[in-house]
Order: structure tokens, then sequence, then C-alpha cells
């Protein structure tokens, strides 16, 4: 049986592989408790907790080197808090059988992963009015090429209700939903791939607490579940995001989607055999 | 409008919400650990339990809040130390939002104030009802 330093030491191991990847850490250590005999609602409860930690300790730097957009970032808040609030109680009602299925299709986003990294950025021709009337833009040094690059928003509404499914997705499933975040911010908002990852990860914390005020008091949060998860992935996300500029392996995605594909086939052999 | 960011004016914003974010998960991990040790000091192992107590529950997370930091003093309780990393690590976005409504009154951002009291509002309606 799992014990609270195994669960801890995996933690930092999935938490460096999920910020190396920038898959994230939760939407595969939720599945790995699972099948280490942990109920999936308690392992969801769990993972939300942790990803505020993560994400507001990945978050500082990027906040610090002035790349997150703080007001896009309020604004899309608004959408993804509300959709985890949804997320959260649907997950506290629903039997657990729908939440193997819907972990086995949203693991599927991993790999949807954009490679957009190394396009240079083009700003669309025209901003919709609210992105417009709320200054949906701004401008950050990009250290690669040594340019200040300025960047406009747009399909603002579009892009809020791609950002409520997300946060939905999030608060369902306690992850962060981080890929799937990073499309709707780079193919809808069309914002520049590094802003969108900054801007993401600032916004996952929000979501997660969303998510947490729902689990909070449902009687799911395990705190000898939740403490070596919280601790461990944050531990694990802060020494990957050191060694992210100096080993960019792509080894290791694959490995990472590896382990995605087996984890979908764990969740699906879970739902089936539960019919 | 023109871009701002890089303007001397959000920076200001920037340093103090990267710092709020640290601190809190600093603080957080800190209390957890504590808490982890202090629970193999009590029980002896470190298993992960199914007991009823280690299972958080209350009403109001404000209410749950100020009764958890009342027990602190002179506590060896390991669940009370994780609990109230619980509550530091819920605090830290919240007080990050809060912080942001505040400043963009300050500099007269007036529909980022609505912006950000509308998640201040669902958070708060959230956290005092569940």
């Amino acid at each position: 049986m799992l014990d609270i330093v195994t669960l801890l030491l995996m933690s930092i191991v999935v938490g460096l592989l999920g910020s190396l990847t920038g898959l994230g850490g939760a939407s595969i250590l939720i599945p790995i408790m699972v099948l280490l005999g942990i109920p999936v609602k308690e392992a969801v409860a769990c993972g939300m907790v942790a990803i505020i930690a993560t994400s507001s300790g990945a978050a500082s730097s990027f906040v610090k080197e002035r790349i997150t957009n703080i007001k896009l970032a309020m604004y899309l808040e608004m959408f993804t808090i509300v959709g985890a609030i949804a997320g959260a109680t649907i997950t506290v009602i629903i039997a657990p059988i729908f939440l193997y299925f819907l972990f086995a299709a949203f693991l599927l986003t991993s790999f949807m992963k954009v490679r957009s990294s190394f396009k240079t950025y083009t700003p669309p021709e025209k901003q919709d009015r609210i992105a417009k009337w709320l200054g949906l833009e701004g401008s950050f040094y990009d250290e690669s090429t040594d340019q200040v690059i300025k960047y406009k928003c747009t399909n603002s509404v579009l892009g809020g209700l791609g950002m409520f499914v997300a946060g939905l997705a999030a608060g369902m499933l306690g992850i962060g939903a981080g890929a799937f975040k990073v499309i709707v911010h780079e193919k809808v908002l069309k914002m520049p791939a590094k802003v969108s990852s900054a801007t993401s990860t600032f916004i996952i914390g929000m979501t997660a607490l969303a998510g947490v005020s729902v689990y909070l008091f449902s009687g799911l949060l395990n705190v000898t579940l939740m403490a070596p998860m919280a601790v461990g992935t944050t531990i694990g996300a802060v020494f990957g995001g050191r060694l992210l500029n100096k080993v960019r392996d792509r080894n290791l995605r694959i490995l990472f989607l590896v382990i995605v594909t087996l984890l979908i086939i764990q969740m699906l052999y879970k739902g089936v055999t539960a019919l | 409008m023109t871009t701002r960011n890089l303007g001397s004016g959000e920076s200001k914003l920037e340093t103090i919400i990267s710092y709020i974010l640290i601190i809190g998960v600093l603080i957080s991990v800190v209390l957890e650990v504590i808490g982890i040790a202090l629970f193999y000091a009590t029980y002896g192992n470190l298993q992960i339990s199914q007991d009823k107590s280690v299972f958080i529950s209350g009403q109001n997370f404000f209410a749950f809040t100020l009764d958890q930091f009342q027990h602190l003093f002179g506590s060896q309780n390991a669940l009370l130390f994780i609990t109230l990393g619980l509550i530091i690590l819920i605090l830290t976005p919240y007080i990050r939002a809060i912080t942001s409504a505040i400043y963009f009154a300050w500099e007269k951002h007036y529909k980022y104030v609505l912006i950000t009291l509308f998640v201040i509002i669902v958070l708060t309606a959230s956290l005092a009802l569940h």
C-alpha cells in the first residue's frame, strides 16, 4: 500500500517531469494514484490543492520577469473560475465511473501540444471591440531574440468560452489543463507562445483555488494524501524550472507521452471494469 | 490605448505579486513538511490514512481558518499543521486577487477593478458557502 514517503518521492519525480516537458504534473499523478488504489475523487481533490502550490511557485518567476500579462489573466480568470466551480461540483456529485472515461479523454490533449515556440509572432490584423476596450495587449522582452515584442489579443468572447471549458475540465479532473489553455491562448486569442505559457501558469493557480473552494469541505480532502502531493510536486517543479534551460530533451517528452498512453489505457480499463 | 506593460505602471504590481506567490508557497510547504514530521513523531508510521480525522471538514472557509489558528499556539498536532499549510495555500491566490484589485483602484483602471472584484466575489462566495 502507498505510504506518505513513496507518494512524496513520486510527486517529486512527476513534478520534475511535468515542468521539464511543460505537460503538467497532476494529470499523470492522479491516474498513477488511482492505479495504486486511491479512490479517484480523493486523488482529484488533492491534485487540485497541489496545483495551487506548483502553479504559484512557477508563476512567481514569470511574473517577476514581466512575461505574464496580469490584466489579460484577470479577464480570463473570470471564465476559468466559474468553469472550475461548476466542474468540481459535478465531480462531487457524479459516480466515479464517469471520471475514468473523462480522464482518459482529457489525457489525449497532451498529444495536441502545438509546436509554436519557434515561430515568430505576428499580431492579428484587427482586435475585437471588447479586447480593444479592455486593452488586451502588451509587450515583453524576448531574451532569445533580444527584442521587445508587442502583441495584441482578439476573439475575446470565444477565448473566454474556451477558458470556461478549460476551467470546467480542470475543476472536474483536479488538473491544470495547461495544454488546453495554451491552445486557446495561441490559436484563439492570438497570444505569443511565451506570454501564453506564462499567463496560463498564472491563471491555473486561481482556477485551482476555485476548484478547491468546492472540494475543501466535500469530505474528499485527505490531508495525508494532500500534503505529500503538494510538497512533492512543488519541489519537483522548482527543480524542473531551474533545469529547464539546460535540459530540453526530446526523449523526456517521448517518455512522458508513453506514460500518458499507458495511463489512458489504465483509466479506460478501470472504467470498463466498473461498468 | 497604448501598451503599459513595460512602463513603470504594472511593474510594481508584478513585483508585489511575485513575492506574494513565492512567500505563500514557501510558508505552506514548510508547514506541511512540519506536519508530516509531526505525523511520524505521533503515529510512528507514515501510512496514508483513511481515518475520518484526516479528512477536512467544516462549512465556511473563513470561520474554519479562524478556528484553526486559535488552536495553533502550543499545539503539536500534525494534522493542524498540514491544515494550516492548506489554508495558507488557499489564501495565496486569494490575497493575490485582493492586492490586484487595490492596485487597479489606485491606478484608476476601473474596468479592471470590476473584473477583479468579480473574481474575488465569486471565490469568496464559493469559499464561504460550501
